[in-house]
């Protein structure tokens, strides 16, 4: 025989008890907790409850039936669910709830309550039947995505603020250097200047924010090297580091600047921005120059009366009788000490330039053994002391600064003699060595211990072994190795105290 | 007869002096001129085998001289030795034509040496 529940209940077919029996038996079964209360008597008080509700609240059926529901509530009173319960069985509706329950224990457990009145034949309410799910799971997941969300948010809220504080503390630095800088966007719209790149080149913020650099002040920044770094260097050689930028402003005059791109490359929102820096190098250019100028005026003007007195002196030698030795060494010596005024000289010019950054050189093409032939017959005028003997050759046409070399190779000659004061010979040897053009001066003089090997290229180093003997600047070797380097070569020295030193320098030969 | 007259040009008096008397001692003609724009109208004047000039002198440089007086058939063989104390010295008088360059401050030793070369 079929069941059929839409008619009523008719569970076996034989008898209500039996029926009854086993609807207490399914109602017992479930998982929410059930409970009917009495309407019609005081107090409403519960008169059914199922199995699944002692479980969840922990009390026994005899401690149940007869109260209150309230008791579960234990003295959480002031919720606002509550309120919304009253209503509804004031009114006799249904209602769903989520409570604040308690166990026996004493443990809070949320209780959500589907509440719905049973009514008589006559539509009067009879009852109320309660339906409990213990919520507590849920409800804490809930609270712990509540608490999670929370702290997101407050870390949001710090993160935000630590980075707005960031973000001026960087903008601080930015606007209180004392260098111009610029952010350009991938179009090379200026995205943001700071007060320095304002001031210097006398613009406002509204004139340049949003403008193309090249646009910038009557087109004034349409600078062909600044066009060249941008979009021919940067792209390839990206971050491009002090290039030299030299223009003519219309309205502020020339301006020497040396200038450093980055580009970002990191994907995000600012890829492809360009952050771009200048110094302005216009003043100290200027005092540099002041100062080359000066020690160019001041060394050539001190050569003019030192040709004079060495003409005088050497026209004295001729003129001298030769058999008096006294006069021949005073003469000697006179001369020594005029070639090293005019060492000094050199020096001193050399020394300025230096500071001043690279020695600059004049490349041409040149015949190279000519020009070490020159040196050594230059040297070789000065001094009669020593015989300088050259030996092999490289037979080439070699492309350098040709008076620079010519510098380097005096230098070494010079040194080769005054260090070998009981000698009478210096070696130059002249090779060509698998690429490179090899020059190599050798003395039988003092040499150079090996910890003082390494230090003769720095300026104004003196061995102290030599310090007293031969007075000089220290600057010598220091400039001859700065030459050298700049050529592309090295300068190094072979000695072994006592036993005379030989400086060698390599050029590489560019074919 | 050899021509043993050399003229000397530079605007510091003490060097003209001293090239004079090494010159004279060495047994050659020397004059002097310490005007630079004269040179032209001295060397007419005295047609000397030889010029030893000074590079920065006011009112003409020794470089814009030689330059001058190589575009002259009769002194655009005439030796010049260039005679400066500039760093750049030998390169302005090679662009300009020079014969040879001897820089400041020079032995007169390898001056006269260079000088015989140019009479013998």
């Amino acid at each position: 025989m079929d069941t059929d529940n839409s008619l009523g209940f008719n569970f076996s077919g034989e008898s209500h008890e039996l029926d009854f029996h086993l609807l207490k038996l399914a109602v017992d079964a479930f998982v929410a907790g059930i409970i009917i209360t009495d309407y019609r008597q005081p107090d409403h008080p519960i008169v059914y409850c199922n199995k699944a509700f002692e479980k969840i609240s922990g009390y026994q059926r005899s401690e149940i039936i007869g109260r209150n529901c309230r008791f579960l509530q234990g003295d959480d009173r002031e919720q606002p669910a509550r309120y919304l319960l009253k209503e509804a069985i004031k009114n006799g509706e249904t209602a769903t709830v989520e409570l604040r329950n308690y166990r026996k224990n004493g443990d809070l457990f949320w209780n959500e309550l589907y509440l719905s009145p049973i009514k008589d034949a006559n539509g009067n309410v009879t009852n109320f039947m309660g339906v409990q799910n213990d919520i507590t799971k849920r409800k804490n997941a809930e609270q712990q995505l509540q608490k999670e969300r929370d702290e997101m948010e407050r870390r949001v809220i710090e993160r935000t603020r630590l980075l707005k504080e960031n973000e001026e503390y960087l903008s601080s630095i930015l606007q209180t250097v004392r260098e111009s800088l610029l952010v350009l966007g991938p179009d090379l719209r200026v995205l943001s200047v700071n007060r320095h790149f304002l001031r210097t080149f006398k613009v406002s913020e509204a004139e340049t924010i949003g403008i193309k650099l090249y646009d910038l002040g009557d087109d004034q920044w349409n600078i062909p090297q600044l066009k060249e770094l941008l979009e021919t260097i940067l792209p390839s050689n990206n971050p491009v580091l002090d290039f030299e930028v030299s223009y003519e402003f219309p309205q502020i005059g020339k301006k020497i600047m040396l200038l450093n791109a980055h580009q970002i490359e990191l994907d995000g929102e600012y890829k492809q921005h360009i952050l771009l820096s200048f110094e302005d190098i216009t003043e100290r250019r200027e005092s540099e120059q002041r100062k080359d100028d000066f020690i160019s005026i001041a060394s050539h003007e001190l050569r003019s009366p030192l040709t004079t007195v060495k003409g005088y002196i050497q026209l004295l030698e001729r003129m001298l009788p030769k058999d008096n030795d006294k006069v021949t060494q005073a003469i000697a010596k006179t001369n020594d000490y005029l070639n090293r005024m005019n060492e000094l000289i050199t020096n001193l010019l050399d020394t300025s330039r230096i500071q001043n950054g690279k020695i600059e050189l004049h490349k041409e093409v040149f015949d190279f053994d000519q020009m070490v032939k020159e040196a050594v017959e230059n040297v070789q005028g000065s001094y009669n002391s020593h015989r300088i003997v050259i030996t092999g050759s490289t037979k080439l046409s070699y492309a350098g600064d040709q008076h620079r070399l010519e510098q380097v190779v005096i230098n070494l000659l010079t040194n080769a003699i005054k260090y070998s004061p009981e000698a009478s010979e210096i070696a130059v040897y002249l090779s060509r060595v698998s690429g490179f053009i090899k020059v190599a001066v050798t003395d039988y003089g003092l040499g150079i211990g090996r910890e003082d090997q390494k230090k003769v290229f720095e300026r104004f180093f003196r061995a102290n072994s030599i310090q007293k003997k031969f007075p000089g600047m220290g600057i010598g070797l220091y400039v001859c190795d700065q030459i050298i380097k700049n050529h592309k070569g090295t300068l190094w020295v072979d000695s072994e105290a006592e036993k005379g030193a030989t400086f060698s320098f390599t050029l590489p030969i560019e074919l | 007869m050899i021509n043993k007259t050399v003229l000397v040009c530079d605007d510091d008096q003490g060097i003209l002096e001293m090239l004079v008397l090494v010159l004279e001692s060495y047994g050659y003609q020397a004059v002097a001129e310490s005007n630079s724009p004269n040179m032209f109208k001295t060397i007419e004047q005295v047609h000397p085998g030889l010029v030893i000039i000074d590079l920065w002198m006011p009112e003409m440089t020794g470089d814009e001289v030689v330059k001058q007086l190589r575009k002259k058939p009769e002194t655009q063989d005439l030796p010049v030795i260039v005679i400066s104390a500039s760093m750049d010295g030998k390169q302005m008088a090679d662009n300009a034509g020079a014969t040879h360059f001897i820089s400041k401050p020079f032995d007169i030793f390898n001056l006269i040496d260079k000088v015989e070369e140019y009479y013998a």
